[in-house]
């Protein structure tokens, strides 16, 4: 289960970079979400760890549901842009993708001989984390930048339930509230974007 | 105690919805009041458990609080006559506040923060709140700016969470959900069995952290967003945000040094060298106030943390506030430096009558000075101090040919930096067309208190207090 599941996250992030329309982008963030959410219940029941299937909970409310629900509202009050067509041509994509995940999985060898428990999950998350940082770098809009950025996090979230079994209870909380603070500033930000698109 | 840090914050946070004109002088008025419980943990016995074992106050953190109040006071002060120098609504007015508060909230989190995950929070809190600070300015290019730094501070702060996560998967098997302290990290050190999954973490945080400073290869982006956002909020990252930073790699580099000090020595020493390379000849090409300032303030943190992995943690600490003083200071003279536009450096001191006007020129003249290490400034001692100890380092190693080689180099580096500062000050006071400016009481206040801080430096308790912190 865990396998599929590890599958379908990177499945839909790679999917993400593919995308050119904002709204299914939102959608692949939320199934990319959701599918992190149930890693970590599924891992919870493994390790029969309360903390994490709390935090398991609150990412499937918060980053599956009221993330993206929050994020196409402001899309939609602000009229952002919603054809976001990425830098990077398709044929070039297909070939620098799969390099990453080479690369990464090269890269995080040593990490993985150190970490006993889920040790190509690391190597994952680490591929993840440079498959965010393309999405933010493949598009000129604001968008898919934040969505990249909140992808990231996803992947740090990944890093941190795969390499140490969970964070503290505490910091893992934490984490959700700077996240939300920052949906809180990009609102801001984008009532900027939305007067230059009006 | 905690609620005594906080109250300023609270209430900064509910007047700044209040929309009368008589909350100015009351917001200034209650950022004062961050001074009473940092002087109160100045004195107390450390460490002290401010909350359980996440926050505890020891003797590198008060120092750092107390420092990051004075600035915030002067900032404060400053604020009440920004509108007599830019453009600024009353709405962004109070909401800058209101991001204020906050931004304080994040700092106190993580620089007395004793847990790694609660350091990151309240960093990222503090990196959150100040990307509306630099949109108080509604200009497109404060906009834009506000944007990156919203993206390049959550790659940074991303980074430091990543390494944040190794360095806890190195120690979870030996301290459990503990391995998130920084003491019992410290304690525990030499017992970590994947101390290269740690070396890996603490270089990640390490480019973390340098990122958010403007360190290599990242130099321009801090100093194009402190010239598009408005003064003050130049005066908070140079003097607050930075420090914040700092104090995470202080207390990260002490445990990496414990486990390997020949890796992280090495890795310090290069990456601040290449550093100050970059920045002394950016620096030379430099055209406008803000950007000097900001260039001028990587420099200094390179050398903070060259310092203090060189072993000189007293110089690195005095360093560290004298940067922290200078910095704020000259940024908010900028406000008051460019009324004749942003781009005109000369003249710049000229055209200041009356006796606050006089004030004024001798004291940006003495901050100008004192930010190129000229004596008695404290970054002429810190410096000395800095450079002895890297010394002292390379007589007990095999290396102290290539020590003095490279201090040799950083001295060319920093006379390059001083020749500026030199040709820049004649420029301001000497050349180009003197018109008539003003200088308002607050500012002149606020510059003072930043003087006399300065000059608090060097006495006595200061040096003592410093000295004690190891």
């Amino acid at each position: 289960m865990v396998d599929f599941l590890i599958g379908v996250f990177l499945a839909t992030l790679i999917t993400s970079l593919f995308t050119t329309r904002l709204y299914r982008l939102l959608f692949w963030y939320s199934l990319n979400s959701l599918t992190l959410g149930l890693l970590a219940l599924s891992i919870s029941k493994e390790l029969d760890d309360t903390a994490m299937l709390i935090t398991g909970i609150a990412t499937i409310v918060l980053k599956a549901l009221v993330i993206p629900y929050t994020l196409k509202y402001l899309s939609q009050k602000f009229h952002l842009i919603r054809q976001i067509t990425p830098e990077i041509k398709v044929q070039y994509a297909v070939i620098f993708i799969p390099a990453i995940l080479v690369f990464t999985f090269y890269l995080a060898e040593p990490i993985t001989l150190m970490i006993h428990n889920h040790t190509n999950y690391v190597a994952v998350s680490i591929s993840s984390l440079f498959l965010s940082l393309l999405l933010m770098m493949e598009h000129k809009n604001i968008a898919p930048k934040i969505v990249g950025f909140l992808s990231m996090e996803n992947a740090l979230f990944l890093l941190g339930i795969t390499a140490t079994n969970g964070m503290p209870m505490l910091v893992e909380l934490g984490i959700f509230f700077d996240l939300m603070m920052a949906i809180v500033v990009i609102n801001l930000l984008f009532h900027r974007e939305g007067l230059k698109n009006a | 105690m905690l609620e005594l840090l906080l109250f300023p914050s609270v209430v900064i946070f509910i007047l700044s919805f209040i929309k009368s004109e008589k909350t100015k002088k009351a917001l200034a008025f209650v950022a004062f009041l961050i001074l009473i419980p940092t002087t109160k943990l100045l004195m107390l016995e450390k460490p002290y458990n401010l909350l359980g074992d996440y926050l505890v106050v020891d003797d590198l953190g008060a120092y750092i609080l107390f420092v990051s109040s004075i600035v915030g006071i002067a900032v404060a002060l400053a604020l009440m006559t920004i509108e007599k120098h830019v453009e600024v609504t009353k709405n962004a007015y109070r909401r800058f506040y209101r991001f204020f508060a906050t931004f304080w909230v994040g700092l106190i989190l993580s620089i007395l923060s004793n847990n790694m995950g609660i350091y990151w929070i309240g960093l990222e809190l503090a990196t959150l709140s100040t990307v509306y600070m630099i949109k108080t300015n509604h200009s497109n290019m404060a906009h834009k700016e506000a944007w990156n730094y919203m993206i390049v501070g959550a790659i940074a702060i991303s980074l430091v969470l990543f390494g944040i996560i190794l360095i806890y998967a190195s120690a979870k098997p030996i301290l459990g959900e503990d391995a998130m302290s920084f003491d019992l990290l410290l304690a525990h050190a030499k017992d970590i069995k994947a101390s290269f999954l740690f070396n890996i973490g603490f270089a990640i945080v390490s480019v973390g952290m340098f990122i958010k400073m403007g360190f290599f290869p990242m130099n321009l982006w801090l100093a194009n967003i402190e010239r598009a956002s408005f003064y003050p909020v130049a005066a908070l990252f140079s003097g607050i945000l930075e420090s914040a930073v700092i104090i995470g790699f202080f207390r990260f580099s002490k445990i990496a040094m414990a486990i390997n000090y020949h890796y992280t020595f090495i890795f310090i020493f290069t990456y601040t060298i290449l550093t100050i390379f970059i920045v002394s000849f950016l620096i030379f090409r430099v055209k406008d106030f803000m950007r000097l300032f900001s260039l001028s303030g990587i420099e200094h943190m390179a050398l903070i943390a060259l310092f203090w992995v060189s072993g000189g943690t007293f110089a690195a600490l005095l360093h560290f506030a004298s940067h922290a003083f200078l910095k704020p200071a000259l940024f908010l003279s900028t406000g008051v430096l460019e009324s004749n536009g942003k781009y005109k450096m000369q003249g710049a001191l000229r055209g200041y009558k009356g006796k606050k006007g006089a004030i004024f020129w001798v004291l940006v003249s003495l901050f100008f000075l004192a930010v190129i290490s000229l004596p008695p400034s404290p970054m002429f001692f810190s410096e000395l101090y800095g450079f002895g100890s890297m010394i002292d380092l390379a007589k007990q190693s095999d290396y102290l040919l290539e020590m003095l080689g490279a201090i040799f180099i950083l001295l060319v580096l920093l006379s390059i930096i001083f020749y500026k500062f030199v040709e820049i000050y004649q420029d301001m006071k000497y050349e180009g067309e003197e018109n008539e400016k003003v200088v308002y009481t607050s500012e002149l206040i606020s510059l003072a208190v930043f003087a006399i801080s300065l000059v608090l430096l060097l006495s006595p308790i200061v040096m003592n207090y410093l000295k004690g912190i190891s």
